[in-house]
Formats: C-alpha cells, structure tokens, sequence
C-alpha cells in the first residue's frame, strides 16, 4: 500500500515535528458522512482543477459528527479549515470565537437576498436578529414527508377512506388529516402501517419529530431571544402537538421505537408504512429503483398545517464556517468566494446537493428537477429551529430524555412531560446564567 | 473429568462434543448473518420478512473500495455500456463512482485504514505483551516492596470508563505532538492493554514452579538465560492468550481513533460503520467491511491456536 | 503459592543481579502507567472540583464538592446506576456460565478442537460498534432475523423498557463468554491428571472431584477472567449505546457520554467518572481478596 511507507514516516516525523505542517494549497473540510459529502466532495474538485487548490472532505460517522468537531474546536485544533455545521453550532461557533464572523463577507455578497431568507437567519446569524453573520448556507435541509401514491390512488382505498372519514383520500393538508390517513392504512395483520415517524433517543431524532407537530399547531419551544420557556413550550397548543405525535406513533410499525432517518426510509422502501417522515436530504435514495422498489409511486409533501392554521416544519441543514483555528483562513475565503457563485451554486444542485440559493430555488428548473423539489422549495419558506445557544446540547439531550418515556412508552400525559421539560430547560438556562423564566 | 474410559464416560464424552456443536453452531448464527449480508443487493438486507435464500454477489465489496454517491438520475445509456464489470455493479446498486479532477477513480480509505490498523495494533500488542510478560515475571519472582498496591494501581488504570480521559489525552496529545500519529495510537493502546497483560501473565507465571529455573542456575545459566530459555517457553500459552486478547482490544478501539486521528493515522473501525447514503444504511458493506477486518484477527488466533489449547500441563509439580 | 527465588543464592549473583532485573521489569512499566494514566487521571480529578466547560472559553472555577453533591443527587444518574449494577450481574454470570460451561465440554480430546475453539471466539474478535449494530439488525421486529427464525411475532427487543437491558446483555454475554471458555480451558488443562486419578481411585462422586478438586484449582485464572470482565461489563458503551435509546436500559457509560461529550458538562461528568472508578475499585478490591485466598489454598 502506497501509504504504508509514507504513514509510518509520517508518524516516526510528527513525533518531533509540530502537528502545523498542513501544506498551503490545501484546503480540508470537515462534515459528516453521507452522500450530500460526496457531492461536496466531487464539487470542490472541480474548484482544484480551476484554481489548483487541493480540498478535502473530511468526514466523520453523523453519531459522532458533534464529539469530534467539538473536540478540536475546544482545544483550537487547526486540523480542518472549514466544517460544515449545524445550525445549532452557530451559538457556540460564534460565542466561543471558533467561528471567523463573516458579517463583511455576507454584506459585500449581497448574500442576504442571494440566499433563502429562513437559510441565512438560521444557519448564519446569530444571535438571531443581530446582523452578525457567521457562516454560509450549504445544504438546505429540512423535514418532510414521503408517502406512496399507489396506496393514496387506489379506487378501493379511496371508497374505503371517503366511507370511513367522509372526505377524499389525499395528500394530507393538515395534521388531523394526517392521522386519520395513517390509521386508516395501520393494518397489522396485513403487516401494513400508517407511518414512519423519528423516535429515538438519541441526537436530534424525536427531538426533530416532535418540533414538526409542536410549530405546525402553533406551539413553540421557547422565545428564544428571551429565554421563556414556561408557558410557551408547554402551551395548550404545544401539549395537543405533543399528544398527537404520539397518537400518531401508534399507527407506526411495533417495537418504532429507536427509529431515525435510516428506520424510516428503509421502512417506506419496505412497503411497510404509507407515509414516512425524513429530512429533504434523505429523500433521493427514495426515488431510486435501486434502493425503492416504490420509486416510481413514491410522492412527497410538506408539512401539513396544523389545527390553527399555523405552517410551520422542523429545520435541518447545515451552513459552512472557516474555523478561526485554521491557517489557511485567506484560501478559506477564496473558496467561500467560488462557492457563492450562481454557477458553483446551480453545479452543486445538479450534483444532488440542496441549494440555498434564493433564484435557484425558486426557478421552475429547480421545483421541477425531481419529485421532491417542490415540497423541499414550500418547506424552506416555513421553517423554524430549535434552540441554537452553545448550550442548546444540553437542551437537546433533556428533551430527548423527557419526550422518549411519553411518545415510545406511554408513560404520564403530554401535559405532565412538557411541564418536566419546561422547568428542567429553565433550571438548566438559569445555570448557564441566562435570565430564564 | 479427561480420564474416562468407562462406557458411561464415552457417551458422555459423546453427549459433551454433540453439546460443543450446537453452542457453536448457535454462537456462528450471527456472523452467518454478517457474513451473508455482505452478499446480500442492498434491498435484500432489510426485507420484511427477512431473506435468507438470495443469489449473493460481490457488489458490497467493490463498493467497499472505491468512493461513490447516489445517482440523482437515470445512468447515461453509453457511460454504463462502457463501464467495467465491478463499475457496473454499483451503476446497478444505484451509484456513481467519485472521480477525481482528472477523471480518475478515487477509492475508499478502507485500504489505507486497513494498513494502518494493522501497523498499530501490531506493534501496540508486541509492546503489551513483552512488558506484561516482564514485568509479571518481576512481581511474579522477586520480592517487590508494597506489591499488592502496585499490582492494583496497574489494575486501576483500566477501571476508569476510557472516554473520561479523551478530553486531557487529546489535550496532552496535542501539546506533544501525538495526535494523529501511529505513535500515539499505539503507545495508548499499549497503555489500555499493559495491566491487562501483566495481570493475566502473572496469573500464568505464577503457576511455573520456581525449581526449574533454580535448576537451571544450577547448571550455569544466568536468571536472564533462565527467563528466556525456561520461563518463556513454559509461558507460551499465556502469552499466546494475552497477544490474542491484547490484539483484539487494540485491532477495535472506536472512540479514541476517531477523536486522535484526522487523516494519517485513522484505523478502519470509524470507518467501517459510517456507511449511510442518502437516507439508507448500507448493510452489505458494512457487513463486507467487518468480514475482511475480522479475517486477521481470526487468522492470528487460527495460528496459535495450538498454544492456546496446549493449557498449563507443568502444574504437576505442585507445592 | 507465592514461590520466590532466593535472592542470595550464589547462582543468582552470575550475570545482572536480581535487583537490576527486578527494577529492568517493573519500574518501566509503572512508570509508563503513571504517564499515560495517572496524567490524564489528575487532569480530570482537577476537573471535577471546577464548574469547567470544555467547550466554553470561560475560566474554571473551583466550586469544591458541589459536583460531586449535585451528581449524587441526581435520580436519574442512580437510576444508571443500579440498571448498571443489575445489567453487570446478568451480563457476567452469563458469560461465567457460558464461558465455564463451554471450557468443561471443551476439556477433551476433541477432534478439531483448535478449529472449534478459534470459531467460538469470532464473537469477541469483532468491533463493539459493529457488533451493536448488526443485533440491532438482528434484534428488529420488522426486519429482524431472530424473530423471524424463532416464531417469536413482533417482540420488540429494545425498544421494550422490560427487555431492553436484556437484550443487550444477550449480546454481551455471546460477545464475551469466550473470552472466559479461553481462559477457564487454560485453567482446566493445568489441573494435573493424577490428581484425578487418586480421585477416582477413591470412588469420589462427580460433584465431589469438581468441587474439591477442580474448581479451587481453576479458581486463580477464573477469577481474573471474572475481575477484568466486571470491569469492563461496568464499562459498557458501545454496544449499549448503538443498540437502544431506551431510558429503563441506560448504563451509567452512556449517561456520562452524553454529560461529557453532548453537554459538555466536563466538570460534572469528571465528579461522576470518579464516582465510578471508586465504585468499580470496590467491587474488584472484593474480588481481589478473593482472589489471593484462591491462590493461597
């Protein structure tokens, strides 16, 4: 092996040297692993043959995309130039100074109206209205929903659905249609189910499915400029949200209980459920006949209304940031520089990878490229996020904790868990010294 | 137990290995599985019911090796017809191969993790096992003042849940200039393994009685002489278990390689399950990943298997 | 039987001397521990008194006991706590019965044996992550084997809170049995023949000969089997941490995991790492008195 004689030097020469010795002309970026990285990543060779700079995507398992990115933002590692994170990081990026604050970079750009809105205010500014901007959208991401036409276009479901709830059997509008057409299709012995929806404990899953009902009915999980809490994320509303979600994970496949983006996909590509929650960037391998055999009947939508009327869905996605530990913080810029581009932007959606790019998005190229554009182009004007201070992980792991025993077991009344949730996030707000009620 | 001559003794000898069988049968069960899932098309890993008769087929491992992303669209007819075979085989599976600037496949870390692991846990497990080996023999011996407390201080380094110490490691690793080297991954395996060796080496050299090596100063040899020519191969099968054990520890260590590693040094258990596309977890190469990893480690123990089983046979001459 | 050389025998003076041999061996050794784990095991006792954040450039400050009392406080961490506790009791009696059970079926002439024994141990050879995800696969009640295979319906292995902890156990327990069956069988085969022999020639029953004879002799190489396996049954992260998410079944490891690594809760989550390791020096300074009485018969 080529490496093997280079490694060993490598690592006999590091001993003594210092770990500084990354070649200029090179670039290395740090993401997850997942296809959207492959793109990145044949993306950004074209850049080299341009401008002869070497970039690398580094990536990681998403389990532990966090520890390791953290790990080297914390003892200022210059391991990588720029990482792709999520909009959570922003807090932490920007406060703790691992993040190069690009405010300059976005006003000279004009990148405030070249980029969707909802991208710039949630994967950029922070804190939220400030007009500090601290990174450049990359992959648009948000949540969706996939559902197989074949089953919603049957004549014989649709006379079943219309005799049973007294309305036609289509894509859901709202939230109660939703449930209804997910008990409607849960049919145990026909080892058949509603949906798929995010439950696990673990990172951001039942976290993320729980926001997509809680701001769908009008709830929220805090002003997160004020840092309430109490009454708002255990508000009637965000209580109806919470009792639904879980309503609704009774008409999931049995034992639904440590599923993610994996689970749900692989159970629509089953035929196992009719409809399935995901992320936007999930959504490819469900218009591929080599990995759905649903392919061609699998449609997608976005995030029903809820109750009140209120649009909302769940955000995903990341933007990208030079690492202020880096010492190739001038190449870094370059690159963002040729990344803005229309044209870089509109390779990187051929690509597979999701534009932000504001004209992109809305042009009926991009809406009609594939069978998800569309819900991916409604869903990006409506979406909200959780809370992205630098302690938002902890805020995350308390939710996640509290959620799973009510959704998953059973356990107490949506009422009592959001009451929980609500006065653990502000004991642990008010000891990270925030003025929380 | 092992004498028996008896008619009784025989069908229970009979019972005894037919019983051997089929706890290895059920303990083989879930490799079956890694095994034939790494044969598996990716649908065929999670059906509902699960498959079991399938045509296998060697996609997962040719995707193992080379760099890929989804398909957004349909393959140009002319690209796939020129297509080598394994190019082919992941065209099917709904991929494209990453190509570099110039056109050139790119292939997957797998290869250069591989060498790596091996380099690492290699030296790592010959460094265990020679300061276990010795400094069991020191314990085992001589007369070391506050024995016990040392031996349960080397015990104590590996109670503490390992993921404690990653933060000040890495702070450590980078103030030295360890992080991302093959030094520094082996030296801290070294560091996981050594009491582990020291503790299960002194439970064997404990057991060679002392008179052999006092009859070989007799006949002239110094103790060193002795340790190598009468202590070591009386120990064999101890360290053949320590290496085989010390080897697996080292072989799979997850947390710190991917937390002190960045690009030169990486070993291939970070690597091996981060197989996600877009929205689906690649089963079969996961599964084609793991089978070709375990292969060395099994092919290790398969070698010493006969030291393994050799057992402790000089006890007969007991106090 | 703690047989020592003596020191001042005339054919111990040929060569280095003992002394030199005996520190040649050992304060290597030692040192090198103290250097690579008592380091880093200061730096995070350090923590522990601090209110640090090792994502925070905020300075530490020294706050005393109060993580040490807050953890201890916690419920949930004492939930951890005795699920651990029960889940280390399950996991290494498993593999103790397993593994022992296997190492006297083993203790024959069997043809193939080598081949037998290297296939028992593939389990333990595989990666911990590999391993949870694969059960994870294998545990699934929709597209799961072992269900299918066993008629078992639709039993939802880890997500139920009652089965949970088992069902990684199970895991455990096929993972690390042959870890002890090796060295038991190591234990056995030391056992001398004659021994036996003047057993049966005095017409002792099975149970006699095993209890009286071969278990005191197995016991020494047993036990450090059992104390290296309580630890790291203690330890346990990997494979619990990929396989389920349910809170019933949450092991002490994970808890810390995500305090250190997800909160970033490094003062807090360094008082509890200490707690462990003083609970895991307990139980195995138990086990060690145990142990040197073994050897002392």
């Amino acid at each position: 092996m080529r490496n093997l004689t280079k490694g060993t030097l490598a690592g006999i020469g590091l001993l003594l040297a210092s770990s500084t010795s990354v070649l200029a002309q090179e670039l290395t970026i740090l993401w997850a692993e997942w296809d959207p990285a492959n793109y990145l990543q044949e993306l950004v060779n074209e850049y080299q043959a341009e401008s002869g700079v070497t970039v690398r995507v580094e990536t990681v398992p998403w389990p532990d995309f966090q520890t390791k990115a953290f790990t080297e933002f914390n003892a200022q590692g210059s391991a990588y130039d720029l990482v792709v994170g999520d909009s959570q990081w922003l807090g932490a990026g920007s406060t703790q100074g691992h993040y190069v604050e690009l405010t300059d970079f976005v006003a000279q750009h004009n990148l405030t109206t070249a980029m969707a809105p909802a991208t710039m205010k949630y994967y950029s500014e922070y804190p939220g209205g400030s007009g500090h901007y601290w990174a450049v959208p990359l992959e648009g991401d948000a949540l969706g929903w996939a559902y197989r036409k074949d089953l919603f276009e049957n004549p014989d479901e649709q006379a079943a659905f219309k005799a049973k709830y007294g309305y036609d059997l289509a894509v859901p509008e709202t939230w109660q249609q939703l449930l209804d057409i997910a008990e409607f299709f849960t049919r145990p012995d026909k080892n058949m189910y509603g949906a798929a929806i995010y439950t696990m404990n673990a990172g951001d899953a039942i976290v993320m499915g729980v926001e997509n009902s809680v701001f769908a009915y009008g709830g929220s999980f805090g002003d997160y400029a004020n840092y309430k809490v109490t009454g708002q994320l255990n508000s009637p509303a965000s209580v109806k949200a919470l009792e639904d979600y879980r309503k609704l994970f009774t008409y999931n496949p049995p034992g639904w209980g440590n599923a993610f983006f994996v689970e749900t996909n692989t159970a629509l590509a089953q035929g196992q459920v009719a409809m399935a929650m995901n992320y936007f960037a999930f959504f490819p391998s469900l218009i591929n006949e080599a990995t759905n055999p649903h392919a061609k009947n699998t449609g997608f939508f976005a995030n029903p209304k809820g109750p009140n009327g209120d649009d909302f869905a769940a955000l995903g996605g990341q933007g990208i940031s030079v690492v202020s530990y880096s010492q190739n913080k001038d190449e870094a810029m370059k690159f963002l520089e040729w990344f803005i581009k229309p044209e870089t932007q509109k390779r990187w959606a051929e690509l597979g990878g999701y534009t932000c790019d504001a004209k992109l998005l809305e042009s009926a190229e991009f809406r009609n490229a594939t069978p998800y554009n569309e819900a991916f182009y409604q869903t990006m004007f409506k979406v909200r996020d959780f809370w992205a201070l630098p302690e938002y992980a902890e805020l995350l792991t308390e939710a996640a904790d509290t959620f799973y025993p009510y959704v998953v077991d059973g356990q107490g009344t949506a009422q009592e868990t959001l009451d929980k949730l609500a006065a653990t996030w502000v004991d642990t707000l008010k000891s990270a010294g925030y003025a929380a009620e | 137990m092992a004498v028996v001559s008896t008619r009784a003794g025989r069908l229970g000898n009979r019972l005894a290995i037919a019983a051997v069988i089929i706890i290895t049968l059920i303990f083989l069960s879930p490799i079956y599985w890694i095994t034939s899932t790494a044969f598996k098309p990716l649908l065929l890993s999670t059906t509902v019911p699960p498959t079991v008769v399938f045509e296998p087929q060697v996609t997962p491992f040719v995707k193992l090796f080379v760099k890929r992303a989804q398909l957004t669209g349909p393959v140009d007819q002319e690209i796939y017809d020129a297509a080598p075979w394994w190019e082919k085989l992941v065209l099917d599976g709904g991929e494209r191969l990453s190509r570099d600037g110039k056109g050139n496949v790119v292939y997957s870390a797998y290869p250069d993790r591989f060498v790596n692991s091996l380099i690492i846990a290699i030296t790592s497990t010959l460094l265990a096992v020679s300061m276990g080996t010795i400094t069991a023999y020191g314990f085992s011996r001589f007369r070391v003042k506050g024995e016990a407390d040392l031996l349960f201080f080397i015990l104590s380094t590996r109670m503490l849940p390992p993921i404690v110490v990653a933060i000040p490691m890495f702070l450590m690793y980078r103030a030295v200039g360890l992080n991302d080297t093959h030094i520094g991954l082996i030296i801290l395996y070294t560091a996981f393994n050594v009491s582990f060796a020291v503790w299960l080496m002194k439970g064997f050299i404990d057991e060679i009685p002392k008179e052999y090596e006092e009859a070989a100063l007799v006949d002239g040899y110094t103790r060193m002489q002795a340790f190598f020519k009468i202590v070591l191969p009386e120990a064999a099968t101890g360290i053949a278990a320590t290496a085989v054990f010390c080897f697996i520890t080292a072989w799979n260590e997850y947390a710190f390689a991917l937390i002190l590693t960045n690009r030169r040094a990486q070993t291939a258990p970070p690597f091996i399950p981060s197989q996600i596309g877009t929205g689906l977890q690649d089963w079969t190469v996961i599964a084609a990943g793991t089978v070709l990893f375990l292969l060395p480690v099994a092919i290790f123990t398969f070698l010493l298997r006969n030291h393994l089983l050799r057992g402790m046979s000089f006890g007969a001459i007991r106090k | 039987m703690m047989t020592r050389l003596d020191p001042k025998s005339r054919a111990a003076t040929r060569g280095w001397s003992d002394i030199t041999i005996r520190n040649l061996f050992i304060v290597p050794t030692v040192a090198f521990l103290i250097i690579f784990n008592v380091f880093p095991l200061l730096y995070s006792l350090g923590f522990s008194f601090t209110d640090f954040k090792a994502s925070s450039k905020d300075a530490a400050n020294f706050v005393g006991l109060k993580n040490y009392v807050d953890v201890l406080a916690d419920p949930v961490i004492w939930r951890s706590f005795a699920t651990t506790l029960w889940y280390v009791i399950v996991s290494v009696a498993g593999q103790f019965v397993v593994g022992f059970g296997l190492a006297l079926l083993l203790n024959r002439p069997i043809p193939g044996k080598g081949l037998l024994t290297t296939l028992l141990m593939l389990p333990m050879m595989l990666s911990p992550v590999v391993v949870g995800l694969f059960w994870k696969l294998i545990y699934d009640p929709s597209w799961g084997i072992l269900n299918y295979a066993l008629g078992l319906g639709k039993v939802a292995w880890l997500t139920d809170a009652n089965l949970a902890l088992y069902a990684v156990a199970i895991t455990d327990i096929w993972m690390w049995s042959p870890f002890v069956m090796l060295l038991s069988l190591a234990g056995l085969s030391a056992v001398p023949k004659h021994l036996y022999e003047a057993a049966s020639i005095d017409r002792a029953g099975k149970f006699y000969t095993f209890f009286r004879i071969t278990l005191p002799l197995v016991a020494p190489i047993l036990l450090i089997a059992i104390i290296f396996r309580t630890m790291e049954a203690f330890k346990t992260f990997d494979i619990a941490f990929v396989m389920t998410g349910q809170p019933a079944a949450e092991l002490i490891s994970s808890r810390l995991y995500k305090m250190a690594f997800q909160q970033w809760q490094t003062g807090p989550s360094s008082a509890l790492a200490y707690i462990i390791l003083i609970m895991v020096l307990c139980i195995t300074n138990i086990y060690v008195k145990y142990l040197n009485k073994a050897k002392e018969r």
